[in-house]
């Protein structure tokens, strides 16, 4: 008899679900992910979770409801720290417990610590707990997790080689992301934390638009670590979350590449870490670079018109300031 | 004589405006939308007509505004452009060099700045409607003053009242109290001009660098008490253009003379003023998204829809309106 463990499509599902999900197949359990976000799963997260907490997190327990009564488990870990001496947002690791406190008669859930904030904790302790919960077998285990690293990696390298996260048509040899049909004639980077801009809905389909309006859309997820985390150095002192140092290490990568025209800094309303690095963005965009940079902020709104108004005003500026460009390029 | 016809639908005014060839303006007119945007455009249109010496040819018509798509859907617009577009182009045409545009509208409010006669950065007010028009005419209403009498009775203020401009409802509750207490209303006018300011400066205009020369327009800049305001409060001169109540129009009049260039206009003609148009609406049912989508009826049949997420109904529809 096999069990089935769901997975919320929300928060870091998207960062670490291929892992995840070849952990478990490994381990001969299916797995089941929560439907994609409509209005329905937001409105019952928002119903069941206090009022002051984020957009993403009344959304992720929308989706932990939204496993209710199909799954046997639901797997979410609580993420203290995926790097050493750095944190993951406070509300991820208080996560499990809101959920456990809101809600009755949950399936059990797979709440076990990650957490390698200190010296000598490792992620295999982690996997190796969970696995526990499903075999007795430590070398099942081991193999397991050995290829959920591997699926982990060449989820990155499909990152890395221009596509987007579970696009369709990925194809994990690393090709290079093919042109569309047409090759767009501006590049822009979108900054702000995957959950927030790869959810169509939350994100009222914001990379969909762009591509429609003409332009390539980059995110930091298009950046091998070493890369955003070289880039982030360039602040007075290092940040200690770990998510945000991604964003911000891209926005300065980006503001430094000549192919993207221009910035989109997506923060969700009431995220604490987010105001802060809008603001460190913001700042090195005034002081070192002339792209332009758009801060959006992302609530349960659903009328799309200020989106739209927004994205069209900054495409407009984009290419009128390219043109500009243009112009003084030939004439001097 | 050729003209080009531009409108904007905002939330609480309607203007239209029908430039010449060169883009000078012949006409304008400004209504409020009274949550009737449809029945404005159209009355607009006539007034237009009733205005314009015979012989004008409208050949080219963009619209712009929160309500941009369903008047280009009943105009037969050959542009529909966002409204900050449309502001800057019509300042920068009508202010050459300009630096910065405060805009107040009815709803929102927006700083544009501009260098080299491009736009470099803009912002919109976000979920905050304290430095809006509409909560100045509310204020009005509550103090029983005529919107229009507003601004030259803050300027007889000698001492503006500190009041708090952070929230309008703070704001309106610090007003309230400063009645009581016996300060008389110009003081309270300039007090709530100067208290908007700030709040635009500190919300709007956050980190913006603000240069010479500076256009303030928008329904609100009717208002000499908040242009005195933002001169005190920026320490400089502010522009007031002559036709600042409809710069949005003018500019989506102007993009319209751009759109037209050897192309024939999809103007549908004044007597869509007649026609009968209605708003209909409903909610979807097709999945938990529950999409409320609008629906545009001519004469009872379906021109256009928006507002679902998918698809479903925008592209049943054979002649592809889908919008937003």
């Amino acid at each position: 008899m096999s069990v089935t463990v769901g997975i919320p499509r929300a928060l870091l599902y998207y960062y670490y679900y291929p892992q995840w999900k070849t952990f478990f197949d490994h381990l001969g359990v299916k797995t089941l992910v929560s439907r994609e976000t409509t209005r329905g799963i937001l409105e019952k997260g928002i119903k069941s979770i206090v009022d002051e907490a984020c957009l993403p997190v009344k959304l992720a327990v929308g989706h932990v409801l939204d496993l209710y009564g199909r799954v046997d488990y639901i797997f979410l870990p609580r993420i203290v720290s995926t790097a050493r001496r750095e944190y993951i947002c406070p509300k991820f690791l208080g996560f499990p417990d809101m959920v456990r406190n809101n809600i009755d008669n949950l399936p059990p859930l797979i709440d076990y610590d990650l957490d390698l904030y200190r010296k000598g904790s490792s992620l295999y302790n982690f996997f190796y707990t969970v696995g526990r919960q499903f075999t007795h077998n430590p070398a099942r285990i081991l193999t397991a997790y050995k290829a959920s690293m591997e699926s982990l990696h060449m989820h990155c390298r499909d990152m890395e080689a221009g596509w987007l996260p579970f696009e369709p048509g990925v194809n994990h040899n690393h090709e290079q992301r093919p042109h569309d049909g047409n090759i767009h004639d501006v590049t822009i980077a979108i900054i702000g934390h995957p959950y927030n801009i790869y959810d169509r809905y939350i994100s009222m389909n914001m990379i969909k638009r762009l591509q429609d309006y003409g332009a390539n859309v980059v995110t930091a997820d298009h950046l091998p670590e070493h890369v955003f985390r070289r880039e982030a150095e360039k602040l007075p002192k290092q940040l200690f979350w770990t998510m945000n140092q991604r964003m911000v290490g891209a926005a300065f990568y980006y503001f430094d590449r000549p192919e993207v025209d221009g910035l989109i800094h997506v923060a969700s309303f009431g995220c604490g870490p987010d105001s802060m690095t809008g603001e460190l963005i913001e700042r090195f965009a005034r002081k070192e670079s002339r792209k332009p940079l758009l801060n959006l902020t992302i609530d349960e709104h659903t009328g799309e018109a200020g989106m739209v108004t927004r994205l069209e005003a900054f495409m407009d500026m984009v290419r009128w300031r390219r043109q500009l460009d243009d112009v003084a390029a030939t004439y001097y | 004589m050729y003209g080009y016809l531009g409108i904007d639908v905002g939330s609480v005014s309607t203007n239209l405006v029908l430039t010449g060839e060169d883009g000078t303006i012949e006409q304008s007119i400004y209504l409020r939308t009274q949550g009737k945007p449809i029945e404005m455009v159209q009355q607009g249109l006539k007034q237009m007509q009733a205005a314009l010496p015979g012989k004008v040819k409208v050949i080219g018509v963009g619209t712009t505004g929160s309500g941009r798509h369903l008047a280009g859907v009943i105009t037969g617009a050959d542009i529909i452009k966002n409204e900050i577009t449309t502001h800057a182009i019509a300042a920068s045409n009508v202010v050459p060099g300009v630096q910065t545009i405060l805009e107040i509208g009815g709803q929102d409010s927006k700083i544009i700045i501009l260098r080299n006669g491009v736009v470099a950065d803009f912002a919109m007010n976000t979920v905050c409607a304290a430095g809006t028009g509409s909560f100045l005419d509310q204020q009005a209403s509550r103090l029983n003053i005529k919107i229009e009498e507003f601004g030259s009775l803050a300027m007889q203020s000698s001492v503006p009242v500190r009041i708090a401009g952070r929230c309008a409802v703070f704001a309106e509750s610090d007003m309230i109290h400063k009645q009581q207490m016996g300060y008389n209303v110009p003081d309270i006018l300039a007090g709530l001009c100067e208290a908007l300011v700030r709040n635009y400066l500190n919300n709007v205009g956050k980190g913006k660098e603000i240069l010479q020369p500076v256009v303030f327009q928008g329904g609100v800049a009717a208002n000499a008490g908040m242009k005195a305001a933002f001169e005190r409060a920026l320490g400089h001169p502010v522009h007031v253009p002559p036709y600042f109540d409809v710069m949005g129009a003018l500019g989506a009049a102007m993009l319209a003379r751009e759109a037209t260039n050897r192309k024939t206009t999809g103007f549908r003609g004044f007597d869509v003023a007649d026609r009968d148009f209605k708003a209909g609406g409903f909610a979807c049912d097709g999945c938990p998204n529950v999409c409320e989508v609008v629906e545009i009826l001519e004469s009872g049949q379906v021109i256009a829809r928006w507002g679902d997420r998918c698809g479903r109904w925008s592209n049943a529809l054979d002649r592809n309106q889908k919008i937003s």
